[in-house]
């Protein structure tokens, strides 16, 4: 199987918004913040509010933050351009800034579909270690998100485990959410054995802080979870999650209002307590489904509020994040599919950053599929080879070759065609391209069968680079290793 | 059409609009200024209507409401707007209902300590309140001492407790509150819900076990019924 990574090409071609909205949508969420603001209930948060120089003010015992455009602004400009985040082998290293690529793994999900029984059962801590073997071993992951929740385990050992089940496993960046914020300490201690002691540079690990509980308000456990990965300087993901007709407007365009503004008050908020913290522009804008209210993120119009989000961060000059490949489909099918591959392909030619779920991802976020992983490795291939482009130079053009071979010749025995054909088409994996004559002689295999004996192939085979045995027998010296 | 008809087959008319006074537009955002639920129900009373008509004929409108929900064509805002048209509706016609010694079914409703989730929490809250229940909904992230603290104040007149938790790590602040309420020596009937919850869990806890918000009021109906 091939390890090649193909990561980080500039996007940036498909554009949902005009230059002209673009500057509409910051116009606006700056009165937001000025003329309505955000609230914040946790006491903590309000006095770093206030000693930076926003208004707070009490209305009806609500607290409410009013942050004017300098402040902002000013805000804006001490977050840093370019972060970098650290793989335990260096060819690993995501380096987010401009229009720079990179897909991974999603997180969280309470089911996995087993591999064996087909059947949906309760995640577990061996899932998150084979899924993120899985993920090692896949060329066109570039992170990995820990992807369910072990209900295997006490929930004290949770966070550590989870973070350690995933670094152990990969040597890709390994990202996580947290919302208790006694763990971030913990968990910083492990990124420094790993890391030998320096994390500022290339930190092997981050963390993703759904600290915004939309419309406009703080949470107030995961904001205290943010300020302490904010103190201790590492990259921290701002991800703010309205759901259009519920948590912010139904229409598009105000839901990318209101997130803008809910993002740009977290980044004010992560400058103010660490004035050049190194933060991300976070989001997954989502829509409810109006005839019941389940949350939808395999609609087209997911895949274009997420690609719109690259756009309002680039705008503001800082690295982003947002979600693909998420899909409502409750099982790996057609449906499934062709929801991941519009919402990957549309972030991915937006450029964004860091796009997660783009792999494994099924039920709205409720469920990962281990044969999923390698089919959406290969939409995400797909998709980076869109993002890639077309390249057009004198020797891409090939108007010697054209000459060369004249009117009616091949060009099979020419050396342009030799040095380019493994590299100019993306090559599939999974996808077949037989006649069904010959589909039926070989006995009709469906791809999903397929996906799933090469994640059997790579489980039995595949031996991710260990972590040092020094650092582990530290690292379970000091923490409670399941 | 007598003039009795004529009122009840407005207000009719307006609860399927979900129109809840003269100020509310229609489906189609016309209407404005012309009579909604509130000011028909009064005109109805003032004219010797029974409150028992004017609620049979608010029951056949939301009848209406819910048929036209499961085909689609009715989204949620739609059943919420006709929802709300009729606890106004309804609470003009409080005065009269009291004197007859009629009264709601109380339930409290709340999601648990360091959970936020609100949205399944809030849609079985809703229609609770559609299906005639009084709610009191106390939030989010909602301790299991203010629950039974709750719970307690109105003791008597609570018929159940509706829980909701959406994280594996939170869903255990549900049995708390089970545990707690049985220290306290009040059996009162506890529904449970949200993707986390499973009815093995609920059968642990001493909970029901609601896999949405349908099942939920239903099962607040036969908690009723159960007495
Ligand atoms: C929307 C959402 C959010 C929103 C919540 C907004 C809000 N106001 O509620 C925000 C963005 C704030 C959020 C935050 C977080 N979330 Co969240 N969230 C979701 C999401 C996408 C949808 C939930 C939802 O509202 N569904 C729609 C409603 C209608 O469905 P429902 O709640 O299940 O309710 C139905 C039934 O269950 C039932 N029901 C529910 N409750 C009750 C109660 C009773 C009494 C009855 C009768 C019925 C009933 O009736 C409803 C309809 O019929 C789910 C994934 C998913 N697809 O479920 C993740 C999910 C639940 N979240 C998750 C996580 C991890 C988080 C965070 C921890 C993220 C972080 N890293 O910080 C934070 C937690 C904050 C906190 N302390 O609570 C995980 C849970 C994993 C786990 N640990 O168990 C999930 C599964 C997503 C994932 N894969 O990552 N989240």
């Amino acid at each position: 199987m091939s390890r090649e990574i193909k990561k980080g090409f500039s996007g940036g071609q498909y554009k949902p918004l005009s230059a002209y909205d673009v500057g509409r949508i910051h116009e606006t969420a700056f009165r937001i913040l000025d003329e309505i603001g955000v609230r914040v209930e946790l006491k903590e948060a309000l006095d770093i509010f206030e000693r930076g120089g926003a208004e707070v003010e009490v209305n009806r015992g609500e607290k409410i933050v009013r942050i004017s455009s300098e402040l902002v602004e000013a805000m804006v400009k001490s977050a840093p351009s370019k972060i970098v985040l650290g793989g335990r082998e260096k060819e690993n290293d995501l380096v987010l800034e401009g229009t720079r690529v990179h897909m991974g793994t999603g997180g969280a999900a309470l089911n996995v579909i087993d591999i064996d029984s087909g059947e949906k059962r309760k995640g577990t801590l061996r899932d998150i270690a084979d899924i993120a073997k899985l993920a090692d071993a896949l060329g066109n992951i570039h992170f990995f998100v820990r992807p369910c929740i072990a209900q295997d385990i006490p929930i004290e050992d949770l966070v550590v485990n989870q973070f350690y089940a995933g670094l152990s496993n990969t040597t890709k960046h390994v990202m996580s959410g947290c919302d208790n914020a006694e763990k971030v300490e913990e968990v910083v201690e492990i990124a420094e054995l790993i890391a030998g002691g320096e994390v500022k540079d290339r930190p092997p690990l981050s963390f993703i802080t759904c600290w915004m509980d939309s419309p406009l308000c703080f949470a107030s456990n995961v904001t205290k979870a943010l300020i302490e990965v904010v103190k201790k300087d590492l990259p921290v993901i701002l991800s703010s999650a309205p759901i259009a007709g519920l948590t912010s407007p139904i229409t598009l365009a105000g839901t990318l209002v209101q997130l803008h503004a809910e993002e740009l008050s977290g980044i004010v908020f992560t400058q103010l307590i660490n004035p050049g913290a190194p933060v991300v522009y976070g989001g997954i804008p989502s829509m409810a489904d109006m005839h019941n209210l389940r949350y939808i993120a395999g609609g087209m119009e997911f895949g274009m509020m997420n690609a719109a989000i690259s756009q309002l961060s680039q705008s503001i000059g800082l690295p982003n994040y947002n979600s693909a490949g998420i899909t409502d489909a409750a099982i790996p099918d057609i449906q499934a599919v062709y929801e991941k591959a519009h919402s990957i392909c549309q972030c991915a030619l937006s450029g964004s950053n860091l796009i997660h779920h783009a792999a494994g991802m099924l039920e709205s976020m409720l469920t990962v599929d281990y044969g999923q992983y390698v089919i959406d490795n290969e939409i995400i291939g797909m998709a980076m080879r869109g993002v890639r482009g077309i390249e057009v130079n004198e020797d891409t053009e090939a108007l010697d070759e054209i000459k060369r071979v004249g009117h009616g010749g091949d060009y099979l025995r020419s050396k342009h065609t030799r040095r380019h054909m493994r590299t100019e088409f993306f090559e599939p994996m999974l996808a077949s391209r037989e006649e069904r004559e010959d589909k039926d002689k070989q006995g009709l295999r469906d791809i999903r069968e397929l996906a799933k004996s090469k994640v059997k192939e790579v489980l039995d085979t595949h031996t991710p680079v260990e972590i040092d045995p020094e650092v582990d027998r530290r690292i379970r010296e000091r923490f409670n290793i399941l | 059409m007598k003039i009795s008809e004529e009122i009840l087959t407005k207000i009719k008319e307006n609860v399927v609009k979900g129109r809840r006074n003269k100020e509310d537009e229609d489906l189609e955002g016309g209407s404005v200024g012309e009579p909604g639920v509130e000011e028909l129900v009064d005109g109805a009373l003032k004219g010797e209507i029974g409150p028992k008509k004017i609620i049979e004929c608010i029951n056949d409108a939301m009848v209406v409401v819910g048929k036209k929900f499961e085909t689609g064509e009715y989204f949620v805002p739609d059943m919420l707007a006709s929802a709300e048209a009729v606890s106004v509706g309804m609470e003009v016609l409080e005065p009269e209902l009291l004197k007859v010694g009629q009264k709601k079914e109380k339930f409290v409703v709340a999601t648990v300590e360091g959970d936020i989730h609100d949205i399944g929490k809030n849609i079985f809250a809703m229609m609770l309140k559609g299906a005639g229940f009084a709610v009191i909904d106390m939030g989010t992230d909602v301790s299991a001492e203010k629950i039974v603290k709750t719970v307690k104040a109105e003791d008597g007149e609570i018929v159940g407790i509706g829980l909701s938790a959406l994280l594996t790590t939170t869903m255990e602040n549900m049995g708390v509150v089970t545990e707690k309420l049985r220290e306290e020596g009040m059996s009162k009937s506890v529904l449970v819900g949200g993707a986390a919850v499973s009815k093995e869990f609920a059968d642990k806890i001493g909970a029901i076990y609601c896999a949405d918000a349908f099942e939920g009021v239903d099962k607040a109906k036969e908690l009723i019924k159960r007495g």
